[in-house]
């Protein structure tokens, strides 16, 4: 049984819940044990539904399994939404087969750092929900409560081989809020489009922005090392908290009947982060600061996560292997900011070259995640012509697998093998190629977006009936 | 530079210079250093000269003196070629370079550091002259080289007032005379506003237009008024005038219908800028021979004013018989993915050649430059390309401009050597 309790004062109420627990109790107890509270991980509960889909044979296509792999002249087959056999002259009755000659064939594209839906199209004030910038710890926001399914970008993001991304607060704060994993499926609901099984994001951002914010009203952080006090003040009091909850559970285990520690909602989400359960999502740009968040990890004995925005990971390319962290990063944004100036175009190919790498290239912008495979191109391309050896094979994986790595959801999509869901996009030919197109979109196996066939271009209820052309 | 020079002049000049290196090169390397372009002629190269001559194979071009001397195509070639340097280009692609628009380059380097920007004051009016603020050292600007882009219009933000000021032409030479017009389009903003209406500033457009016109009229039929103008009037005359573009800065039909109005009555240079919308009133904007400077891949329903905004708004103008400029969107800093814009335009139906001179010809044309096209006469800025220049995987093999060959080394190459070269010492030793 779970019970969320935002205060103390409701305890009393569930009394006679309380002796129900008792008379479940193993051991003796001293006194009477109230109802045992838990916190509620998963209130806002996917109700995410594949669309309706039939079991496809794929035939002919060059496939990019996002694993480094590269199969040519290749039959994928899909059934109940799951890849069910790679290979050549596959043979099944029953299933549409669309035949790919001289296409190509690869993993659903996923972008692990984007804001549609809380700084959505049209760019008006009443929808900037994407930054909540009120204080330098807002860990206890949640980037989902402020989804608004209806952004028109959701559906060119489609169109561009979306099949999954994570929308993230943004990055004012040291700690925006918790980012939220979603299908790229239409839906009126959050919840519609909620990735079911995915884990739970923390927005930490370093450097120039949160400095900038607060330091401008005269509130710790105005420098970086205000940054880092600002850190480690929130995890020392997010060790407490869950030492607190931890006594709590074996005080309760024991037979005894202590007080809950009070719910805080701030801390309830860096706790998440100390037991494993939350990844980092961390908008980082500079070598140096990239170098102190991990050692504060380690100070608090969580896992620094992926750096977002890493402009120069390459200067660290060998620390972050060592650590485990993802980079996520562009293939050339630069110059913003000082903190982007060191920008090398060559800076996702040299992270990846690193063993136990794990090179992602992320969008951050409702234009780019339309073109994500070009973005891998440019820095295939570009390295190449710098002494690297990169193939498409090696590129896919920095939108698809390693993408899905960071997200804690590569279990189940990210690449093209057996028992993966179903995500699949379908190119009009190399998706290198600037004249590349997401024919069609699929995702557990339905197809989601067809670019010559209508019925599968959905379209926002925003712009419906208001554009002249119907779409 | 003065663009309007006549061809007889730059070759007078050119003649001039020529006799003067073989006198004394020496003397002459202080003098200049444009002076010094070698005759150079490129053989064998697939030539887009975006002229009439069209798409030559196994094409000859020369230049001398920084201009283009003679495009031969394959037949037509002369049994000798007295130049000083042949480059075969083994088949490879040549343009003219490519001229981008729309942006700050040279005048922003890093966005968010301060006293770093020159685009924009509160008080810039429609006299604002941001070139004298560009800065040719610029970090951006050889990272930009490596999109084959030669030449560039800058054009300042500007400040409250309806006219943010005027553009400016630069080549992207680095060197300090690399300023070929100032003040060569006049800015203006229309459309959505976040106080007030936008009826206001179409009023105030209108009735800048009609009071100046009105004066002017008055001038011709009476005695001509003592006072000098102010040099607002100035530039507002010379947009009567048709001396220089009104760069309008729009998004929604119903404004760029009331902007080709005022064209119509005062046969003003209009040129529509952003224009998401555009493709709404393509057969207007067509019949009123104004040329869109769009981005090709701004597709998102950003305001009330731009519902419109699609990948196919590039190839629709154009079939509608508009002149199409490509520019980038956003700031200055990627202003060398103009090609792959043009490579998104292309993949959404735009013709190729159309592409290429929406970031070439088209520009040329409607800022009076001497470039964007291969032939002669015209400013040897030229790029010869690894192969099509929209494609991801195509590089730039050499460029020129002004006949004086160019690099594409950027610092971001410095730091990547830097971080990709092994040493017992600490990284900050290696140059």
């Amino acid at each position: 049984m779970s019970i969320n309790l935002s205060g103390l004062r409701f305890r009393k109420s569930l009394l006679s819940v309380s002796v129900i627990s008792l008379s479940l109790t193993a051991c003796l107890p001293q006194e009477k044990q109230d109802a045992k509270v838990t916190i509620n991980k998963n209130p806002y509960p996917s109700t995410y539904k594949a669309l309706a889909h039939q079991d496809t044979l794929f035939t002919n296509a060059t496939v990019l399994t996002g694993t480094g792999e590269r199969l040519n002249d290749t039959d994928v087959l899909v059934r109940d939404g799951k890849v069910s056999k790679v290979g050549q002259d596959l043979n099944e009755q029953g299933v549409t087969v669309i035949d790919l000659q001289g296409k190509w064939l690869t993993p659903g594209i996923i972008d692990v750092h984007s804001h549609l839906g809380v700084y959505p199209s049209p760019k008006v004030e009443s929808h900037s929900d994407g930054n909540e910038m009120t204080a330098p710890n807002t860990s206890e926001v949640w980037a989902e409560h402020s989804i608004w399914p209806q952004d028109p970008g959701f559906q060119t993001a489609r169109a561009g081989g979306i099949t999954s991304l994570q929308i993230l607060p943004g990055s004012a704060n040291l700690f925006g809020g918790r980012g939220v994993t979603l299908r790229n499926v239409p839906s009126h609901t959050m919840q519609g489009m909620k990735f079911a099984d995915a884990p739970y994001g923390l927005k930490m951002a370093c450097g120039e922005n949160p400095k900038r914010v607060y330091g401008s009203r005269k509130v710790l952080p105005s420098t970086r090392m205000g940054n880092v006090a600002g850190y480690r003040s929130a995890w020392l009091a997010a060790t407490e908290y869950k030492r607190a909850w931890e006594k709590y559970e074996k005080d309760y285990a024991a037979g005894k009947n202590p007080q809950a520690p009070k719910r805080d909602l701030e801390l309830d989400t860096l706790m998440g982060v100390l037991e494993g359960e939350i990844l980092i999502h961390n908008h980082c740009y500079k070598a140096e600061e990239m170098a102190v968040m991990i050692d504060l990890s380690k100070e608090f004995n969580y896992h620094a996560g992926t750096f977002h925005h890493g402009v120069e990971a390459y200067k660290i390319a060998d620390l972050l292997a060592e650590n485990g962290n993802c980079a996520a990063m562009w293939p050339d944004w630069w110059g913003f900011k000082m903190e982007a100036y060191d920008m090398v175009e060559e800076n996702v190919a040299i992270v990846d070259a690193v063993k136990n790498s794990c090179a992602v290239v992320h969008s951050d912008s409702a234009i780019t995640i339309q073109r994500l495979n070009q973005e891998a191109a440019k820095v295939m391309y570009r390295a190449n012509e710098n002494g690297f050896d990169l193939k498409e094979e090696d590129a896919i994986k920095w939108i698809t697998y390693n993408a899905a790595k960071s997200l804690g959801i590569n279990d189940s999509v990210g690449s093209i093998a057996q028992g993966k869901q179903a995500d699949i996009v379908v190119w009009s030919s190399n998706p290198f190629s600037v004249y590349a197109h997401a024919e069609q979109v699929y995702i557990d196996g339905a197809k989601v977006f067809d670019k010559f066939d209508d019925k599968y271009q959905a379209q926002s209820d925003f712009l419906l009936g208001q554009t002249k052309a119907g779409k | 530079m003065n663009n309007n020079k006549s061809l007889t002049n730059l070759v007078g000049a050119a003649k001039a210079t020529k006799k003067l290196s073989q006198f004394s090169l020496l003397a002459l390397a202080c003098f200049s250093a444009n002076a010094l372009a070698e005759s150079v002629a490129i053989t064998n190269a697939e030539v887009y000269t975006l002229a009439s001559k069209g798409i030559l194979s196994n094409a000859t071009v020369v230049f001398d003196e920084g201009k283009i001397t003679a495009v031969y195509a394959n037949d037509e070639l002369p049994e000798q070629l007295s130049v000083d340097k042949t480059i075969d280009a083994k088949g490879k692609v040549l343009t003219p370079g490519f001229i981008a628009s729309n942006n700050l380059l040279g005048l922003v380097e890093v966005g968010a550091v301060a006293n770093s920007r020159d685009g924009a004051a509160k008080k810039a009016d429609i006299t604002f002259d941001a070139s004298l603020a560009f800065n040719p050292m610029s970090s951006l600007i050889p990272y930009t080289r490596k999109g084959g882009i030669t030449t560039n219009i800058v054009m300042p933000k500007g400040g409250d007032s309806l006219f943010k000021g005027q553009s400016f032409a630069v080549n992207l030479s680095g060197d300090f005379d690399s300023v070929i017009a100032s003040n060569n389009g006049v800015i203006v903003e229309l459309g959505a506003k976040a106080k007030g209406s936008r009826a206001l500033t179409l009023q105030k457009l209108a009735n800048t237009l009609e009071d100046a016109d009105k004066k002017l009229t008055a001038k011709d039929s009476k005695k001509k008024s003592k006072k000098e103008p102010k040099r607002s009037e100035v530039v507002v005359n010379a947009l009567l005038a048709g001396e220089k573009p009104l760069l309008a800065k729009v998004d929604r039909a119903t404004d760029i219908l009331a902007l080709l109005k005022l064209k119509a009555r005062y046969q003003l240079d209009l040129v529509l800028v952003g224009a998401r919308d555009a493709l709404l009133v393509s057969q207007d904007i067509a019949k009123a021979n104004v040329p869109v400077m769009i981005s090709t891949i701004d597709n998102l329903p950003n305001s009330f004013d731009s519902l419109h905004g699609s990948l196919t708004t590039a190839a629709e103008l154009e079939k509608a018989g508009v002149k199409v400029i490509i520019a980038t969107s956003g700031e200055s800093h990627n202003i060398n993915q103009l090609r792959f814009d043009a490579g998104v335009a292309v993949a959404n139906g735009l013709e190729h050649s159309s592409a290429l001179a929406a970031v070439s010809a088209n520009v040329a044309d409607v800022f009076k430059l001497n470039s964007g096209r291969i032939s002669v006469g015209k400013d040897a800025d030229l790029v010869l390309w690894s192969n099509d220049p929209f494609e991801i995987s195509t590089q730039v093999d050499t460029m020129w401009i002004n006949g004086k060959q160019v690099s594409t080394k950027s610092r971001q190459d410095a730091l990547r050597d830097r971080y990709t070269s092994e040493s017992d010492m600490p990284r900050a030793y290696i140059k």
